[in-house]
């Protein structure tokens, strides 16, 4: 009981993390019509400023306050750099453009960064354990973890609800062309979608370095684990990515405990399982 | 379509054959070995450029049957004596087939995106599943001791240990696969392949079934990567999870792209490319150790750049050498044949009901459209005639009621099934196969007669097809334009290819949306003399919006207002009809001519 307890939360504050990663892919996907392969490279430019905005500021919320709109600036460049390039040509241009992205995101962290794995300290104040039951208790930080990963998805959600940004992302989440016909600057609202999901992919990795080591292909796993989301949920909606992450989440934490060997697998049973049902995803256009 | 590699392409192809031929005589142990390595990637490679150039599905996933194709070779190579070989690659072949079959029932369901996601995510998983598990090693590979040799009960023919005889057999390999899909591509049944990239959803109307292809497709570009796989762990001796990973499949598929995709000939100069860079950044003596440290980055700049620049890759250097077709080849003309009367299909109707969310676009709509006569349906903007139409090709799924072909129910039967019933339609935008010329068109239209998959000799049929095409061709006036691509038709000239598709097809039941927008006023008298002449051995049902035309044209009509059937009888009784003068004719019933 106790264990199913603890995979409850596991679970949870991992697809939580996911949702982050995964919204900004599928809001790209819907919005611009891209696939972006190195989304997966934003979270671990998070895990790697997490590395080292902790060790000049010395707490991990802190490098979370200054890392987020680092990593927006810098999705911002890439996006004028590179990406803006891409709009309207097919997805094989896309997908190579972006897979030369990873090699060189990737070489780039080694200069930079090193091979060897690093670790981010928990900060001392949340370093404990909560006692959930006469015997079971809960790292404080992991449930940090999901407390900011429901926040950011809260603020994610005002923008969309309350702001004109917002009105714009729901126009392209229902309908690309419609985004156009109505005369949007679609330059702008491309830069700061691209942004914003550079930013919260970064966010998640930065929160999550604590909790896990920072390697070099810490960027690749979440970039998959990112797809799967996408295909359960459907091309372009956020609902849609937050309920497959969760499930993800859940899938993931559970298989590791009763199918060891084969924890990888279920992630992929349940993606299988989903497109047979519904080859649009749950909450797919489609 | 795809056409056999232009002299320039063939001359260089044999160079570099001959040029592989004698290598081994030439250089030293290294050269052969990298020799083979590029050798069998490029089998991998042109397997590739068979999904992703031929049938335009995008798979990142690929590397998987290369990686199924080595782990069954390690799995059927004794642990102390080889494998025979006889045995060892035509199971590695089948073990692939078999992975690309499951693996590609599922994703074939996906388009676009989602068809890229979802192969890197099984890609993934199968990686997941030999990196995690310790059957063959785990995540440290596993070795195969002794490599296979082909052998004829206790007699050796041809040891694959000798590298050089291994060497030749691999090259042997390459040509064999590339011969293969480049036959296989412009088979038949490679034509539909063709057809698919460009345009899935007529592939559809012309009555074969795209996943069935799609599907095949899959499990033949799997089959020959899990031949590459299998040759590929006979070089090193060395399997590892790697050989299924997401990278492989990328690099694979900037291969694909460097040496252009669609041309099969052009990732393996794709693949020779892509080696020798690679080989060269790796190496400080050229580049400085600094590049040499960090290739991959190089890579990277060189691929985003290549993408950018020449997205057609190497191939398209031939192709812009090519001399443009004359506009106008010399036709034949005076094949028109006497139409032979035939029954056409009867359509009928019952109740029939397409609601979206809530907004009912066909409602409760009871026809029958008798067999050899020509059926108009008009009806103002948004009246629901396309939906209309969508319902009864198979299209969308009706709400309610029921669609009878012959008397057959074919009410949500997909587009496919019910085109090889005999049902033929054309769409109010126009919808072609843009790249292909004229004839191809009229090609796939008429092979569309024998939709099975397992056509592989264009010979057979090859004869009537062609009468067929003739004579549709001749019939909507294309015959001089039979060799242009449909892309450089005009507009009007694109609608009456539509039409000749239709005829080429054998469908004996035509519905028409709109097929004169666009038209002038000759081609339009030209289009409508047509389309009476069609009810000799057709029924054909028009949606149009030029009365004019549709009143001199009809034998029945039926006016549709907000998906309802508001009149339906003889044109002459329709413009008479109070209701519709009031509610749609308006002017026009009033200055008609008699």
């Amino acid at each position: 009981m106790e264990l199913v307890l603890v995979q409850i939360l596991n679970g949870l504050q991992y697809g939580l993390l996911i949702f982050l990663a995964a919204s900004g892919l599928t809001l790209v996907f819907g919005i611009m019509g891209i696939i972006n392969l190195s989304h997966g490279s934003f979270y671990m430019l998070g895990a790697y400023l997490a590395v080292t905005l902790t060790s000049w500021l010395g707490d991990i919320f802190l490098a979370l306050a200054a890392g987020i709109p680092l990593a927006f600036l810098f999705g911002a460049a890439i996006e004028w750099l590179f990406i803006r390039h891409l709009y309207g040509r097919d997805h094989l241009q896309q997908v190579l453009l972006t897979f030369g992205l990873i090699l060189i995101f990737n070489e780039l962290q080694r200069i930079l960064w090193g091979t060897r794995p690093l670790s981010v300290p928990i900060p001392s104040y949340l370093s404990g354990s909560i006692r959930l039951t006469e015997v079971l208790s809960y790292p404080v930080y992991r449930l940090a973890i999901a407390g900011i990963c429901v926040l950011l998805a809260l603020g994610m959600m005002l923008v969309i609800q309350r702001t004109r940004v917002g009105q714009m992302i729901r126009a392209g989440e229902s309908n690309r062309e419609m985004v156009e016909v109505l005369g949007i600057d679609t330059r702008i609202l491309f830069r700061f979608v691209f942004a914003a999901g550079v930013a919260l992919a970064a966010a998640a990795g930065i929160i999550a370095a604590p909790v896990e080591t920072v390697y070099p292909g810490i960027g690749e796993r979440v970039l998959i684990i990112s797809f799967v989301v996408v295909v359960i949920g459907g091309i372009g909606s956020i609902k849609g990515a937050f309920v497959g992450a969760l499930l993800i989440g859940l899938a993931d934490a559970f298989g590791k405990v009763f199918l060891p060997q084969f924890a990888s697998v279920v992630v992929y049973a349940l993606m299988a399982a989903v497109l047979v049902a519904r080859p649009g995803g749950l909450f797919g256009r489609a | 379509m795809l056409k056999p590699p232009r002299l320039s392409v063939t001359i260089l192809l044999v160079l570099l054959l001959a040029a592989a031929l004698v290598l081994p005589f030439f250089g030293g142990t290294y050269a052969v070995k990298f020799a083979t390595r590029v050798i069998v990637i490029a089998i991998m490679v042109i397997s590739l450029d068979f999904l992703i150039g031929i049938t335009g599905l995008v798979s990142f996933g690929h590397a998987m049957f290369f990686g199924l194709g080595a782990y069954a070779l390690y799995f059927v190579s004794p642990e102390a004596e080889p494998a025979n070989a006889f045995i060892a690659f035509p199971l590695a072949i089948l073990a692939a087939a078999i992975g690309a079959a499951i693996i590609g029932a599922l994703a074939v369901l996906t388009r676009g995106f989602y068809f890229i996601m979802v192969t890197l995510a099984f890609g993934q998983m199968l990686y997941s599943l030999f990196h995690d598990t310790r059957f063959a090693g785990g995540s440290d590979g596993a070795y195969i001791n002794v490599k296979p040799e082909f052998a004829l009960g206790s007699v050796t023919i041809l040891d694959l240990g000798s590298r050089t005889s291994f060497y030749y057999f691999c090259l042997g390999a390459l040509v064999v696969s590339y011969l293969l899909l480049l036959w296989l591509a412009r088979s038949p049944f490679g034509r539909v392949l063709q057809g698919i990239r460009f345009n899935e959803q007529r592939i559809g109307a012309l009555g074969f079934n795209p996943y069935v292809f799609k599907l095949l497709s899959f499990i033949i570009a799997g089959a020959v990567s899990g031949l590459a796989g299998a040759l590929f762990a006979t070089i090193d001796g060395y399997v590892a999870p790697d050989l299924f990973g997401w990278r492989e499949s990328g690099v694979a598929i900037m291969m694909v792209v460097l040496g252009g995709t669609g041309t099969l000939f052009g990732p393996i100069l794709g693949a020779i490319l892509y080696a020798l860079i690679e080989e060269a950044l790796k190496t400080s003596s050229y580049v400085g150790s600094s590049i040499a440290d960090h290739w991959s980055l190089a890579l990277g700049v060189i691929l985003i750049a290549a993408v950018l620049a020449a997205p057609r890759g190497i191939a398209g250097l031939f192709d812009r050498a090519a001399k443009p077709a004359a506009a106008f080849p010399p036709s034949t003309p005076g094949q028109t044949r006497a139409r032979r009367p035939q029954r056409g299909k009867e359509l009928e109707v019952e109740s029939l009901t397409r609601a979206f969310d809530g907004l009912i676009a066909v409602d409760n709509v009871t026809l029958q459209f008798s067999p050899n006569r020509v059926h108009g349906v008009i009806g103002p903007n948004g009246a629901g005639k396309t939906t209309f139409v969508n319902v009864l090709a198979g299209t969308l799924r009706p709400t309610a009621g029921r669609v009878r072909l012959d008397g057959e129910e074919i009410g949500g039967w997909s587009a496919h099934a019910v085109a090889r019933r005999g049902l033929g339609r054309s769409y109010q935008r126009t919808n072609v196969f843009l790249p292909f010329t004229v004839r191809e068109n009229c090609l796939l239209a008429a092979q569309a007669r024998h939709p099975s998959p397992f056509r592989l000799s264009a010979r057979k049929n090859a004869a009537e097809e062609a009468a067929e095409i003739a004579y549709a061709l001749d019939a909507v006036g294309l015959a001089a334009r039979a060799e242009d691509r449909a892309t450089h038709l005009s507009h009007g000239e694109q609608r009456q290819l539509e039409i000749a598709m239709l005829i080429a097809s054998g469908a004996r039941l035509l519905i028409l949306d709109e097929p004169l927008g666009g038209m002038g006023p000759e081609e339009t008298g030209r289009v409508t003399a047509l389309l009476r002449d069609l009810s000799v051995d057709h029924t054909v049902v028009l949606i149009e919006h030029d009365m004019d035309a549709i009143f001199r044209t009809a034998d029945t009509l039926t006016v549709l207002v907000e998906g309802r059937v508001l009149a339906h009888g003889a044109p002459q009784d329709i413009r008479r009809d109070p209701a519709v003068r009031k509610a749609y004719l308006g002017r026009y019933a009033d200055e008609a001519p008699g």
